[in-house]
């Protein structure tokens, strides 16, 4: 399996510790353009693409694999056994929060630590727990992934209007980072957000970091709150920041947060 | 001669009357100008929309859209393109929209500068062309599966018609066999008796011989039915050999040899017609004897068994009939089935049950069938029908 091409692994930086970047549900790594050049002095940085999403090989892409998030966990595991050296920090953006600590459940001793970007146990309300989202709305988001179903199928790539202002971003970007193939885009979407991992991830003793923004739609302060409560060796940083991507929106305090974070593990604090 | 022209609009009234939605916000979403346009649209007015974000105005679906997609687009690029959106009418129906938007830098940060077109029918359209081509899909999906469906019926009825030629094989294997190694022991058995019977013998030991003599050839007779049975039900069915005969003339001859065999009965043979037939002529013999033999174990001896054959336009018929009770209701039914045995007055007489099955087979195999009458009153009757070749010819044309 080459797993360079299936995931179009990138590898920049050198240090005694790897950072490997999981991007979340929409789009691919070209989302941690504002933040992994940051690291790439101190650190071995690798990322890659989710099969499915993004540059990764689409016929690697199998329903029955990624059925479930445990799927891409193994492909992550995968990534970590050829690619990482020295300890081992998962950022995980959304999602990939959860598909990092299913790793670590796989890999036990490996991975050093989170970072966790936004992220969410369980979107869907269940009892007592607040997740933010009913079963329809997940139709919903299904059915607007659908009304685009034209808009985002390679035949008819949309049409991007010059971005003033923009000169340097590369033409191969429009619009293809977030452009997914319909079907594989719908099947991700459900098994993210039907996916309850609350079980998976509580008492994970990995040292976490939770990044969490002050208005999120998709994964609210309380449920970051809730996650750094089951979690027992978790920091929990609020990122004033409005939406779902403050690697993005908001990467300044995101770095700071991480490198106070990532201390142990940078430079002479390295075996 | 100069025209005068009209004023062209200002940049304010290009803005509010646009003939599309118009929307400036910054970049967290918060609507800093909407044009009455897009008001109008979505039934609010320009105070309401002021201070609100963007996205609370979408189906949810689309506010996890805008988060996941067009954001961080909007961000990574600077634009988006050909967006599909549902709005939500302040009445609370869905208004789609298609959205191109511009991030612009300013000296003080960015603004998204929004432009929206109602495309409710286009909408509509490639929902319908979406239906269609799910609709062929899965027409597509049933093709393939019925065409595996299929293959897969068709390796099974290879599979398992290879198995039944290989029972058929064995089937014949077995008949090669037991024809060799049973036969053979019974005919020493036969001949040696014959010997035996040519010296003086005294009254017992010729009532021994005359048993063994007979039990021999019972012996034979229900192993040829076994193998009859063997080549009819696992095999490749009874063979038969035509040749041109005299239908009365093999009919006369097994008639002869069975009068030897059961001297308790009377048999008449009637003939009607030229008897210029083509047939297998031992396995004519084969039907009398098994109906002779099917008479004198159950009719009444008393009376004859008249034996009649016949060729006539275009049809064979053999019937052999006998006086005596009537064949149970509950046998009838299954009378050529093998196995089917009713109650015997003479132990002697017992067979395995095969010769009405036989009879039936042999007349199949010809072209023809079995028939049987039986009542009180008009004894029983078996009637064999087997159209002649020339008549079997002109069906089939």
């Amino acid at each position: 399996m080459d797993l360079e091409r299936r995931n179009n692994v990138t590898i920049v930086g050198d240090g005694p510790a790897t950072l490997v970047f999981s991007h979340g549900f929409g789009c691919d790594q070209t989302m941690w353009s504002y933040l992994y050049q940051h690291f790439t002095g101190q650190f071995r940085v690798v990322m890659y693409d989710l099969v499915g999403a993004g540059q990764s090989d689409l016929t690697a892409y199998s329903r029955e694999k990624y059925s479930s998030l445990a799927g891409y966990a193994h492909d992550l595991v995968e990534i970590i056994d050829r690619y990482a050296r020295g300890p081992v920090i998962l950022v995980g953006h959304s999602v990939s929060a959860m598909i990092g600590a299913l790793a670590d459940r796989l890999l036990p001793e490996r991975i050093a630590a989170h970072i966790m970007v936004g992220p969410s146990p369980c979107y869907i309300d269940s009892g007592d727990y607040v997740g933010g989202f009913k079963l329809e709305d997940i139709h919903s988001l299904l059915d607007t992934l659908d009304s685009n179903y034209l808009g985002w199928s390679s035949t008819m790539a949309p049409v991007i209007m010059g971005a003033p202002g923009q000169p340097g971003l590369s033409a191969e970007l429009t619009n293809s980072f977030c452009r997914t193939e319909p079907e594989i885009a719908k099947q991700f979407a459900r098994v993210t957000f039907m996916s309850d991992n609350r079980q998976d991830v509580a008492g994970l003793l990995t040292p976490t970091l939770i990044l969490q923004s002050t208005e999120d739609l998709i994964a609210p302060v309380a449920v970051g709150e809730y996650l750094h409560a089951i979690l027992p060796d978790s920091t929990f940083c609020l990122v004033p920041n409005v939406g779902h991507c403050p690697h993005m929106s908001a990467p300044g305090a995101c770095t700071e947060a991480m490198d106070t974070f990532l201390q142990p593990w940078v430079g002479e604090h390295v075996r | 001669m100069s025209v005068e022209h009209p004023p062209l609009p200002d940049a304010e009234a290009l803005f509010e009357d646009a003939p599309c939605g118009l929307i400036v916000s910054r970049e967290d979403g918060t609507i800093l100008r909407a044009n009455r346009i897009f008001c109008t649209w979505i039934g609010r007015s320009v105070s309401e929309l002021l201070g609100l974000r963007f996205q609370s105005l979408l189906t949810v679906g689309g506010r996890i859209f805008h988060q996941t997609h067009w954001a961080p687009l909007m961000q990574m690029q600077g634009s988006v393109a050909e967006v599909k959106l549902d709005l939500l009418h302040r009445d609370g129906h869905v208004v789609t929209m298609l959205l191109n938007g511009v991030r612009r830098e300013h000296a003080g940060g960015a603004y998204n500068e929004l432009a929206l077109f109602g495309t409710t029918d286009r909408d509509a359209y490639e929902r319908e062309l979406l239906a269609a081509r799910k609709n062929a899909e899965e027409l597509l999906w049933e093709k393939t599966a019925a065409e595996s469906a299929l293959q897969q019926l068709k390796s099974e009825l290879s599979i398992a018609y290879e198995k039944s030629q290989r029972r058929a094989l064995f089937a014949e294997q077995m008949v090669a066999i037991a024809s060799h190694d049973l036969k053979n022991p019974l005919t020493a058995i036969r001949m040696a008796c014959d010997f035996l019977a040519r010296s003086e013998r005294n009254v017992k030991d010729t009532q021994l011989l005359r048993h063994i003599n007979q039990s021999s050839e019972r012996a034979q007779r229900m192993i040829a039915d076994l193998l009859d049975l063997a080549l009819a039900r696992v095999g490749r069915g009874i063979a038969i050999s035509r040749s041109s005969l005299d239908l009365h003339k093999i009919v006369g001859q097994s008639i002869s040899e069975l009068r030897v065999t059961f001297p308790q009965a009377r048999v008449e043979h009637r003939i009607k017609g030229a008897g210029t037939a083509e047939l297998d002529a031992d396995r004519v013999q084969q039907i009398i004897g098994n109906l002779i033999a099917n008479s004198v174990a159950y009719g009444d001896l008393q009376h004859p068994i008249t034996v009649m054959s016949e060729v006539d336009s275009g049809m064979i018929t053999i019937s052999v009939h006998n006086e005596g009770p009537p064949i149970p209701d509950s046998l009838i039914d299954n009378l050529f089935e093998p196995m089917t045995r009713g109650s015997v007055k003479d132990e002697h007489l017992r067979s395995v049950g095969l010769g009405l099955f036989i009879v039936r087979e042999i007349a199949v195999a010809h072209g023809g069938h079995v028939a049987v009458t039986s009542g009180t009153a008009t004894g029983t009757t078996f009637l064999v029908s087997i159209p002649t070749i020339e008549s079997a010819a002109d069906t089939v044309d």
